[in-house]
């Protein structure tokens, strides 16, 4: 697609989507007519040649430097490796159910139905599991449609796309579940003009999970295919090393796979990517090493803190130190991911040069 | 009533150079006609489907050329007169079979009439299809007047019967769709019962060397009688400076210009009806009498390389001469031959300066017209199915983000490739050729090719010469994912039937050959879509992107003006809610007007939002679909047409 346009749209065809390293987070569909996600892909349906273009500033793997990021993080205990947050604990779904749906300890789940009950928001943008497509972004608004999306996908989703449509539809009140790269895309859309401020004002919570890589759908799919799963996946899952396997659950049980092999559909873009905890997110979530139910817990802003404290109070959330060695792990790996990444930024920097 | 065309006495009347081909095959009384529809030469099968009301005679359109030429000889071995009419792809398309006919030779007298399209203006290509008769040695005639139309026709059934060959005539747009007074003869009804004759010599091509010799002889018979004909003429004085030898429609021009520059006594205009054979004692006169001679003819060089092939043989008879024309850029050797082009060349040559007269009305006029007329682009009408139809193929094709194509076919979806179908058709060439084409891309795979390809063709253009090569990805299991714009008529060149339409050319109810069912049974996946519905549509054609094998697509919806003709019109009358409208703050790039390009919608620059223009708007409702800001509202029309 070639467009008219040398600010906005080209930029972005040319510097992210032609080089391959769109990480389909969906910021830049569902904004205008030009831009849209389908089947594990964001894709540019005509050339825009509007004067006011967001695309491109919202985008998190642009290299555009024209939207402001501001940390609303105000009191930190410091910014580490897995950056600003005034709390970090370990937590889980009080309610049984809840955790088996989910994802470890249930703790997104559940967070999300104690804000919808308690009015803190009306609906959420999650991800669904694609029912045999690509999982994509979907608008929910009740615990049975938040537990039917629960569990993680591994691959990116565009689910930013369902909350952009969300805004346009006049929404408001809305908690977002997401990648690290779609925490970012939302801390960028919130500096973009002309309307950046006013649509994330619709969104009350975000809530980021921690990534070391998510997987290009169509590639897995067509790996998957030749490796003769048949039928939707139910749930994906890679358990904490030195299992070395990726794991899915379909009517005919469970399949593993070497994790070696899962590594080269890895999206192209993830390289780039330096934030495995979410740190633009209010609260980050994540897997507890050594703690099958159990999830990590990173409260980043005083709105995150504010809704994770009420579902704790409330006992929909229980709560527990977090062992020192696994923020020792979770340091260092995130400290690992920063540190590919920023190798990854070099090698294109250097190429194009 | 009776129609005009089928009146017995002889008259003069108003007539369309094709209305004039199709009187004189009455008159000579011809028992059957057959033709594909093609511009410029669908009104010579429909004037005669008109009379076949009146007069006892057969037409058909077949399903393509060389059908039709096929079933018009059926009547000629069978002793009956019968013409066939096709445009210049046409003749391509019938030539296998021409080429072999013309070996066996005929009975009954048959006309093969080709109108070419000289500038391509209806067309996918610029041909002249007069090297057809060089090719199969058969006499081929020129009218310039729709009046020698009409004498050409009647006599071409004569000369076809004496050689026992079939005839060709060769018109031009200019001729086929000018209308000049006719002065008609009487309509003959011909008595003959058609016979085959199955104790006479079989209609065959062998042997060949001895049928290819008699071929020759037939075409030496014609040249006799091209010699004498009244169809060649010439005005002049007797040694002129200049001798134009003209053929067709390019007499008309060349008289002009001698006329209008007053060259009367310098120049001599030899005109040609007689194309081929060219009647070589004739022209050996007129050559010896000028050392300067211009060819006038639209497209190819074929008399002035036919007539310097011999004067070559000629030599001294002749003298040396100054040969002017296409070969030696004296005349364009592309596009169609006009006065202006005429005028021009022979002021030049006569060192006079270019005449001004026209120029002073056509000058300012053309100005005048720039100005104040804004340009138009290609686009489909608005309601047509195939704007809709496209959207959804690009839309499936993006998301499907690997470089897919279409590899398109002749209709008025070929407009496909430029901005009214969002340049989505990457080639197009001849009928059907699309599908062969995809069914060879639909085997690159073994060698690493990894981008889909939806080649479309329109309903008619499906039976015309798809099949075969749909046939020809099933055989040889080609990925082949077909979209049939199915819009019930064959629209570019005027809503003929076709074997989907249950109706025939003379108007009589027939089966309607069901495409889905054909599809089938040659081993294809095949779904029905509405594209209307543009976005379901959409997601349809992504899933047969998806999938391997035989695909066809049938988008079906009637033409947005068979839907006016038939259905009297759409349901909906369309509004852009102007509160909604954001106009350039919105973002999208005025994504209605700029990038769907209804005809219909249009950017009210004064106002900064987009509205519909309720004059062109035919309310098919598709738009509604498009707005990011759901501005553009539908509503049944009658609510707003009671006041």
């Amino acid at each position: 697609m070639k467009s008219v346009n040398p600010k906005g749209q080209k930029t972005l065809i040319e510097d992210v989507l032609d080089q391959g390293i769109c990480v389909k987070c969906g910021a830049c569909v569902g904004l205008c007519p030009y831009f849209s996600y389908r089947d594990g892909q964001v894709v540019a349906l005509d050339a825009c040649a509007a004067e006011t273009w967001r695309c491109l500033q919202v985008c998190p793997r642009a290299d555009y430097e024209g939207t402001s990021l501001e940390r609303e993080i105000k009191d930190t205990r410091g910014d580490r490796e897995i950056g600003p947050y005034s709390e970090i604990r370990a937590a889980r779904a009080k309610d049984r159910k809840t955790r088996n749906g989910g994802q470890y300890g249930g703790i997104v789940s559940a967070l999300l139905i104690r804000a919808l009950e308690k009015g803190f928001i009306k609906s959420a943008v999650v991800t669904d599991s694609g029912n045999g497509l690509s999982p994509s972004g979907k608008l929910v608004r009740s615990p049975s449609e938040i537990l039917e999306c629960a569990g993680s996908r591994y691959s990116a989703s565009g689910c930013l796309a369902a909350l952009n449509t969300a805004i346009s539809a006049g929404e408001d009140h809305i908690g977002v579940v997401g990648l690290p790269c779609q925490m970012e895309a939302l801390a960028k859309t919130a500096g973009s003009t002309p309307d950046g401020e006013e649509r994330i004002r619709r969104v009350t919570v975000r809530i980021g999970l921690f990534c070391t890589w998510a997987l290009d759908y169509r590639k897995l799919r067509t790996y998957l295919k030749e490796k003769n799963i048949r039928g939707p996946v139910k749930k994906y899952d890679i358990p904490p090393p030195p299992s070395e396997v990726f794991r899915l659950l379909t009517d005919d049980g469970w399949s593993d796979f070497p994790l070696g092999e899962i590594r080269f559909l890895v999206q192209k873009g993830c390289s780039l990517c330096s934030d495995m905890t979410a740190e633009w997110a209010d609260i980050s979530v994540g897997t507890l090493e050594g703690q099958d139910d159990w999830n990590t817990v990173v409260v980043r802003t005083e709105r995150g803190a504010e809704f994770f404290h009420e579902a704790v109070h409330a006992g929909f959330v229980e709560a527990e130190e977090l062992p020192g060695k696994n923020l020792d792990h979770l340091e260092e790996a995130a400290a690992n991911k920063r540190a590919r990444a920023g190798a990854a930024r070099q090698e294109r920097t250097d190429q194009r040069t | 009533m009776m129609n005009e065309i089928s009146r017995k006495r002889g008259n003069t009347l108003l007539l369309q150079g094709n209305e004039a081909i199709a009187r004189g095959a009455l008159e000579a009384g011809v028992h059957f006609s057959a033709g594909y529809p093609g511009n410029p030469s669908s009104e010579i099968v429909e004037t005669l489907a008109k009379a076949s009301k009146d007069l006892p005679l057969y037409v058909e359109w077949s399903t393509n050329e060389k059908v039709a030429l096929e079933a018009a000889t059926a009547a000629s071995f069978s002793g009956c007169r019968a013409i066939a009419s096709m445009k210049q792809n046409g003749v391509n398309v019938a030539s296998d079979f021409l080429t072999n006919l013309t070996l066996s030779g005929t009975k009954g007298g048959i006309v093969l009439v080709s109108c070419d399209d000289p500038g391509g203006i209806s067309s996918t290509n610029e041909e002249d299809a007069r090297v057809f008769a060089q090719i199969s040695d058969i006499p081929l005639l020129e009218p310039a007047t729709p009046q020698e139309a009409l004498d050409m026709t009647r006599w071409a059934f004569e000369l076809s019967e004496h050689i026992q060959n079939i005839v060709m005539i060769r018109s031009v747009s200019r001729l086929s769709h000018t209308r000049s007074t006719v002065k008609t003869g009487e309509i003959f009804e011909n008595p003959g019962i058609p016979y085959y004759d199955v104790n006479g010599p079989p209609f065959n091509t062998f042997p060949i060397l001895l049928k290819h010799r008699k071929r020759h002889e037939k075409l030496a018979q014609a040249m006799a009688l091209f010699e004498q004909s009244p169809f060649n003429r010439y005005d002049g004085p007797d040694a002129p400076q200049l001798l134009i030898i003209a053929s067709g429609c390019c007499w008309n021009y060349a008289s002009e210009a001698v006329d209008i520059l007053g060259l009367e006594d310098q120049v001599g205009i030899l005109k040609l009806g007689t194309i081929w054979p060219l009647p070589q004692g004739l022209l050996k006169n007129f050559l010896k009498r000028a050392e300067r001679i211009l060819f006038v003819e639209d497209v190819e060089p074929f008399v002035e390389d036919g007539v310097m092939s011999f004067a070559a043989r000629l030599g001294e008879e002749i003298g040396i001469k100054t040969w002017l024309g296409k070969g030696s850029g004296h005349m364009p050797d592309t596009g169609e031959t006009s006065p202006r082009l005429l005028l021009e060349t022979l002021a030049g040559l006569f060192d006079l300066d270019p005449p001004t007269g026209s120029e002073v009305v056509a000058g300012p006029a053309r100005s005048e017209l720039q100005q104040n007329i804004p340009p138009r682009e290609f686009g489909f009408c608005p309601g047509c199915p195939h704007r809709a139809s496209f959207n959804a193929i690009k839309t499936a094709l993006a998301w499907d983000n690997r470089e897919g194509f279409v590899s398109g076919d002749i209709g008025c979806y070929s407009m496909g490739m430029w901005p009214t179908g969002f340049n989505q058709v990457k080639s197009v060439h001849a009928m059907g050729s699309g599908v062969g084409l995809a069914s060879g891309y639909g085997k690159l795979e073994k060698f690493g090719f990894d981008q889909p390809v939806i080649t479309v063709v329109g309903d008619s253009t499906f039976f015309h010469a798809s099949i075969p090569a749909l046939i020809n990805a099933s055989f040889n299991r080609a990925d082949l994912f077909l979209v049939i714009l199915d819009n019930s008529a064959t629209a570019m060149t005027g809503f003929q039937p076709h074997p989907g339409t249950g109706k025939t050319a003379m108007g009589e109810e027939t089966m309607i050959v069901e495409m889905e069912d054909l599809c089938s049974s040659l081993g294809a996946e095949v779904q029905i879509a509405d594209p209307y519905e543009m976005s379901r549509t959409a997601q349809t054609i992504y899933d047969l992107l998806q999938k391997r094998g035989q695909r066809v697509l049938i988008l079906r919806r009637k033409c947005a003006l068979v839907q006016e003709r038939e259905e009297g019109g759409f349901p909906f009358h369309m509004e852009v809610q102007q509160e909604k409208c954001l106009g350039e703050a919105c973002g999208c790039g005025r994504y209605c007007a700029r990038i769907f390009r209804c005809p219909g919608i249009f950017f009210n620059k004064e106002k900064g939002k987009a509205e519909i223009d309720q004059v062109i708007c035919v309310g098919c409702g598709v738009c509604s679909e498009i707005c990011p800001q759901k501005a553009i509202e539908k509503t049944p029309k009658g609510v707003h047409d009671v006041a």
